[in-house]
């Protein structure tokens, strides 16, 4: 077959098709583009694919690098024709083909030139193919941004006329410059057609001021009792169980639920946010850092603050634009931001009372002004203090980290961190195969933590270490501590109480960075956890001991796994992988589980998880492709209930749609989920029957929750879009699903009056 | 102890055919798939397999794939989920939907492969690509599983629910 390749390529170079064709090409030798390509490409890459693939290209997430070794490693045998098939074929993710073919080649042309290959006098065209490793030397060459072009200038003139207008708590602030994507610089110019017609104002700031009165303060023991009515954080309780004491729903009544009020939230980018309701208000988060604050029961807008900045891209945003969790404590809300900001304003009128960034607005060395360290997890208030996690923590060669971090309430100010990678001479500091400590990436915390107050401890999830495939790490079989563990923290302090590691030297993005849920069983104290690979966790949460664990799904990334002891063995191929060597993952990214977050029913004592199965193959750079799980039937989705005492299954349904959005149980034994296909479901907690459904306008995303005002409870959720595999895989897997690009709204239902 | 019980299984499995008879199911599905394959591979099918000492026989059905299949083949795996080589041909309905079947006389290693779920069902077609970076081409592929119950999408099962990494006896 190989031989059959090689003939075409030399029939089409024969026939001139490519003038580059399979012609012997000296290393390095000129590239097939030329310069004003690589010039033009530089600007359509920072507008398509820099929010994804980063300004140096050096990838993040579901997007793999496009230069240096893992590039290389990926592309240098193939063919320039192949690598500009891909991206027309497939980017910007989810649009692939939606730029016009002399972007698509301009783009190519500049890839291949950061990646050391020289700009020479013909154009790259979609049939120039030239193998990659013949003219790209994978050394990574940063290119000067090419002079705005004229039409530019108008932009300038906006972002100076935006910030000139914009109040002092506004954007105004460094992070919020508007930057990339023409998008970008519209979004934040307030170019949005707006004459005065819409009563809330599109620019950004504090466009509509509240004047709450009578508000009642969140105190620590509300916090640490929540009032059966309120939503106060992230899972409801500090125990992160998303259960609410409500009954007025039940299972014989809940097929008259109704909607009651609906709201629209900001477009494009990614929302996956937990609405949070006090005294009556309902507070969200909607996508430019837009917090809202409405009447819970009517739907009236009370007050707005657009933070800043606007979304970089139309349409749905990568898994790092959100933010999941709000916080709620004294007269304040707390509010962190995808850029690492961390915001309170004030829960009466908006206004802003203090703002900090967590590494203080560190900037990334090359990294065309963005700052070192974000935050997509949320928060949680705990003794007067704001904790926070961090995404975006820095790159193999410089000295930055991810870490947790605890700032007053009242004043902002940083009281506490606690770094997430063990570094040379620190307990865990040997996990890492001798690695240099500023080689020692990943551990990002992107789900905020939960709470003991029996102990004064706090309990995070972190990421893999990064690069994710340990062939590109160099960690060799170092668990790699403390990533992908589960980390148990003095929450005074911060000070490290004991560390578990569920997958030491993980290789395939299988985090076990979600969500922990702390239950007692008489004298047990435990927590549950469960991560991509599909296993449910139960640890006790006084001394880190492995108590029990129980598969969800199938999984094939482990060659033993003991439930037992928890110890894990991963394939052969996987621990000998290598650059270039496509590697089955099941599950994949996706998950097992992933973001969306299990509810503890406590009457029935039920752990209801939201799980995921599809597998992939993948490439040392990141690059991917899908299969269904074995065994599934085809079905993505699955939503099963585990006893928490004994991890017992209780009941498990499949579909073809994955859940999108976290679980919410009730005392009236319901449970709330809503799904990738746009349906919002009620289950019988005790059975798993699907009691209630209702259609909405896109994919059911985000942390449903419940509450009471007025006597009578509720259940909001949102729709939205954007986001990484969970997003991801599923649209390209489920083929038949029809989604609209739009449609972020936040949905209140309830019972006919 | 593990490992003598092992050797001892992994002996009897090579000098032992099946001796006795046993249903397997799988539903295929499409791979691999991508931005760049989806216009090409997809399609759906069901396959059923049943033991009669050492004789395989299958059965099974597809529709809707993008191109007319080519041929179909059963394969050796690792494990679930990791291609491997073919193994035999099947025969094969060139259309986009049709039939697949074929009787197979298994050796002591394969009856032992299709008992531990590391038997696979594939299906190639035309417009599907020549071959992927890590190995041969393919549109529709399913591992052999024992017979299990699917209650069907959105049912929930009670207690004890399908799970390849359980029900196959042993990995």
């Amino acid at each position: 077959m190989r031989k059959k390749t090689g003939l075409l390529v030399t029939a089409a170079t024969l026939a001139g098709i490519g003038l580059w064709g399979a012609s012997a090409v000296g290393q390095n030798a000129a590239g097939p583009f030329t310069q004003a390509q690589v010039d033009a490409g530089h600007q359509a890459y920072a507008d398509a694919c820099a929010m994804c693939h980063l300004p140096d290209l050096a990838g993040t997430n579901d997007a793999p690098a496009l230069a240096g070794s893992a590039f290389m490693g990926a592309w240098k045998n193939r063919s320039t024709a192949q690598l500009y098939s891909k991206i027309a074929a497939t980017m910007p993710a989810g649009a692939g083909g939606s730029l016009s073919q002399k972007q698509y080649t301009d783009i190519v042309s500049y890839i291949l030139a950061v990646n050391g290959a020289k700009a020479g006098t013909t154009a790259f065209t979609p049939t120039t193919a030239v193998t990659i490793a013949s003219v790209a030397t994978g050394k990574v060459t940063l290119i000067a941004a090419p002079k705005p072009a004229a039409g530019n200038t108008g932009a300038t003139a906006q972002t100076a006329g935006r910030q000139e207008s914009a109040p002092a708590n506004g954007p105004g602030d460094g992070n919020a410059q508007p930057q990339g994507s023409l998008f970008a610089r519209a979004m934040a110019g307030a170019r949005i057609p707006d004459p005065g017609r819409f009563t809330v104002s599109t620019k950004p700031g504090l466009t509509v001021e509240g004047n709450i009165q009578n508000y009642t303060p969140v105190t620590d023991e509300m916090l640490r009792n929540p009032p059966d009515g309120e939503w106060l954080m992230y899972r409801r309780n500090y125990q992160g169980w998303s259960y609410s004491p409500l009954d007025q729903i039940t299972p014989e009544n809940v097929k008259s639920l109704q909607l009651k009020w609906m709201w629209s939230l900001p477009e494009n980018g990614t929302l996956e946010i937990t609405p949070l309701v006090h005294d009556g208000i309902l507070y969200v988060w909607g996508t430019g850092n837009t917090v809202q604050a409405l009447d819970a029961k009517t739907g009236e807008l009370l007050w707005e603050n657009r933070l800043g900045p606007p979304p970089r891209q139309p349409g749905p945003g990568p898994s790092t634009e959100e933010t999941r969790a709000m916080g709620l404590w004294g007269t304040n809300i707390y509010v962190n931001t995808p850029q690492g900001y961390v915001y309170a304003l004030d829960a009466r009128t908006g206004k802003q009372v203090w703002k900090t960034h967590i590494t203080d607005e560190k900037p990334i060395p090359n990294g065309n002004g963005a700052m070192f360290g974000g935050s997509t997890g949320g928060v949680i208030i705990i003794n007067g203090r704001v904790l926070v996690g961090m995404t975006n923590c820095g790159r193999k060669g410089d000295d930055n980290h991810c870490y947790i971090s605890a700032y007053d309430a009242k004043t902002g100010k940083r009281d506490w961190i606690f770094r997430t990678v063990a570094l040379t001479g620190e307990k865990g500091g040997n996990t890492w195969g001798g690695l240099p400590d500023n080689e020692r990436k990943g551990g990002e915390t992107w789900i905020a933590g939960t709470y003991d107050p029996s102990s004064n401890t706090t309990y995070w999830g972190t990421a893999q270490a990064k690069p994710w495939r340990r062939d590109l790490r160099g960690s060799g079989d170092g668990a790699t501590d403390y990533a992908n563990s589960t980390v148990a923290l003095d929450a005074d302090t911060g000070k490290l109480k004991w560390a578990y590691n569920h997958a030491p030297g993980e290789s395939l993005d299988l985090d076990e960075v979600f969500e922990r849920v702390l239950v007692d069983h008489g004298g047990e104290k435990s927590l549950l956890t469960i991560g991509k690979a599909g296993i449910l966790w139960k640890l006790d949460r006084t001394t880190g001991k492995f108590l029990g664990a129980k598969q969800t799904v199938f999984q094939n990334v482990y060659a033993g796994f003991d439930e037992k002891t928890g110890k894990v063995v991963y394939r052969q191929d996987i621990k000998d992988q290598k650059v270039d060597q496509w590697l089955s993952s099941c599950p994949g990214p996706q998950g097992g589980h992933d973001w969306q977050a299990t509810s503890y029913h406590q009457p029935s004592d039920a752990l209801i998880i939201p799980l995921s199965q599809s597998c992939v193959f993948m490439l040392g750079n990141g690059s991917q492709t899908y299969f269904e799980m074995p065994g599934t039937d085809g079905n993505n989705g699955r939503l099963s209930a585990y006893r928490a005492r004994d991890l017992k299954p209780l009941w498990s349904f499949q579909q073809r749609s994955p859940f999108l959005t976290g679980v919410v149980s009730t005392k009236g034994n319901l449970a709330f989920v809503g799904d990738f296909d746009r349906v919002f479901r009620a289950v019988d907690t005790r059975n798993g029957k699907t009691l209630w459904t209702t259609r909405l306008g896109t994919t059911v995303q985000g942390y449903p929750i419940s509450f009471m005002v007025g006597g009578k409870q509720y259940i909001a959720v949102t729709t939205g879009l954007g986001g990484g595999s969970p997003q991801l895989k599923p649209s390209t897997l489920l083929r038949e699903v029809k989604r609209p690009p739009n449609g972020y709204n936040l949905f209140v239902f309830g019972l006919p009056d | 102890m593990t490992f003598k019980f092992g050797m001892l299984a992994l002996v009897a499995g090579l000098i032992a055919a099946p001796a006795f008879a046993a249903d397997y199911q799988t539903n295929l599905g499409p791979m691999p798939l991508d931005d760049e394959t989806k216009t090409v591979i997809g399609g759906r099918g069901e396959v059923t397999a049943t033991t009669d000492g050492n004789t395989l026989t299958v059965k099974g059905t597809f529709r809707d794939m993008p191109s007319s299949a080519t041929e179909a083949s059963i394969h050796t795996s690792p494990v679930a989920g990791v291609p491997g080589a073919q193994i035999f041909t099947l025969d094969v309905t060139k259309a986009s939907s049709g039939t697949i079947s074929g009787t197979i006389k298994l050796t002591g290693a394969q009856a032992q492969a299709l008992r531990t779920g590391k038997l696979y069902v594939q299906i190639n077609s035309e417009k599907a690509p020549d071959e992927y970076p890590w190995g041969p081409k393919g549109t529709l592929w399913g591992w052999l599983f024992p017979k299990y119950t699917y209650a069907g999408p959105g049912v929930p099962q009670q207690d004890h629910w399908f799970l390849p990494q359980y029900d196959v006896p042993s990995r």
